[in-house]
């Protein structure tokens, strides 16, 4: 009979005193879900595979969805180094499209959080969001990004962890904000040209 | 305790749990059979009210928002389903306990009311709140059930239920006393 009862209490009173409404966890978008399939193929050596996944992929027709933004031939570069089998330059074009998306979100947050007919609380809300975006994108290249130039991704994430903290200040600051993400921008903007100049060269 | 003193709890009590139980298989039903225009109804609502959400205009930035939203609208919508079928049968068996032991008149009744009140009450909370979440968005939604719903109803089941365990309790204290003293 206790048994019976104490099995009733526990199964009342839990749902109430904790108001279970689930838990979110972050999910790829098709993007990124297309990026990880491209790039683990690449890393087990299935190009022909990869190549097939870039080709028929939502990143491919993302990239040139923003083709205008994006350095010239950088589709033909990911498909050539595909064709040839050249794992480390598959992996600098997709790095060179992230960054070119991260870049363009900071930029976009930088313009909204400037504002000034938005309340700063709503910008800075806005920004978070933005900060959330930038960093499920970065962090799919932040190792590439690393390798190549380890200045460049230590700097990256200083300024997002910088913008992190001015975004949960008590007190909404969204001109703070705004010079880590213009700093991001810039940092991504050269690390873009960087891995065009030697692709260039190469 | 033998079998003779189990008694029914009143009848509009029974069909107030069985409706509960009914309620949850025919929204869970309805939940498998609708998800996707369920879906669309929300995201359009949602689409409709960029601000309320804070969509910013970015799709990059926004999927994940609406995205969100929509995973706790249909958890919303889970958690009813749960927690109607599972205060309909504890409405069932708990009132059927406090109608077999309880002695005391009022406090029986008491027991019964809130127990039927406050377990029929606590799982509209989790329809509410997924029918606020598009108007509303998560969090505000969640406010409002919360202080409409799930505080009175869920309060009125746990303070049913303490009464119930401490009638319980003093009659197991009484029944061991009795014994105590016939035994030589």
């Amino acid at each position: 009979m206790v048994a019976v009862l104490a099995l009733l209490l526990t199964s009342v009173s839990a749902p109430v005193r904790a108001h279970h409404v689930g838990a979110y966890v972050p999910r790829d978008n098709e993007v990124s879900a297309n990026f990880k399939q491209i790039k683990f193929s690449a890393q087990v050596q299935k190009f022909a595979v990869a190549l097939k996944l870039y080709e028929d992929g939502a990143l491919r027709r993302e990239l040139s969805r923003r083709a205008p933004t994006l350095p010239a031939g950088l589709d033909a570069s990911i498909r050539g180094a595909l064709t040839a089998g050249d794992g480390p330059a598959v992996e600098a074009g997709l790095m060179v499209f992230f960054a070119a998306l991260v870049r363009d979100l900071a930029l976009e947050a930088d313009r909204q959080l400037a504002d000034a007919r938005t309340a700063p609380a709503v910008r800075v809300a806005g920004g978070s969001k933005f900060l959330e975006a930038i960093w499920r994108y970065y962090n799919l290249v932040d190792f590439t990004v690393s390798q190549r130039d380890p200045k460049a991704a230590t700097a990256v994430r200083l300024a997002f962890e910088e913008a992190e903290g001015h975004a949960k200040a008590p007190t909404p600051a969204p001109e703070r904000m705004r010079s880590s993400l213009t700093q991001i921008a810039r940092i991504l903007a050269g690390v873009i040209e960087a891995s065009s100049l030697t692709r260039r060269n190469s | 305790m033998t079998a003779a003193t189990w008694r029914l709890p009143p009848i509009p009590v029974l069909l107030v749990g069985v409706m509960l139980i009914a309620c949850a298989e025919v929204g869970g039903a309805s939940m498998v059979q609708f998800k996707l225009d369920l879906t669309r109804w929300a995201r359009g609502i949602m689409l409709a009210r960029p601000q309320v959400h804070g969509l910013v205009g970015v799709r990059d930035v926004d999927e994940q928002i609406l995205d969100e939203a929509l995973v706790k609208f249909d958890a919303g919508l889970r958690l009813f389903h749960l927690h109607a079928e599972g205060m309909g049968t504890i409405i069932i068996v708990t009132t059927m306990v406090a109608s077999s032991v309880v002695g005391h008149g009022s406090l029986r009744r008491a027991i019964v009311l809130l127990i039927t009140a406050g377990g029929a009450g606590y799982p509209l909370g989790y329809l509410l709140w997924s029918a606020l979440i598009p108007f509303q968005g998560i969090a505000r939604g969640k406010s409002v059930a919360e202080w409409l719903v799930w505080i009175p109803f869920g309060g009125a089941a746990i303070v049913a239920m303490w009464l119930l365990a401490g009638a319980l309790a003093i009659r197991a204290i009484r029944a061991v006393a009795g014994r105590s003293r016939v035994a030589p």
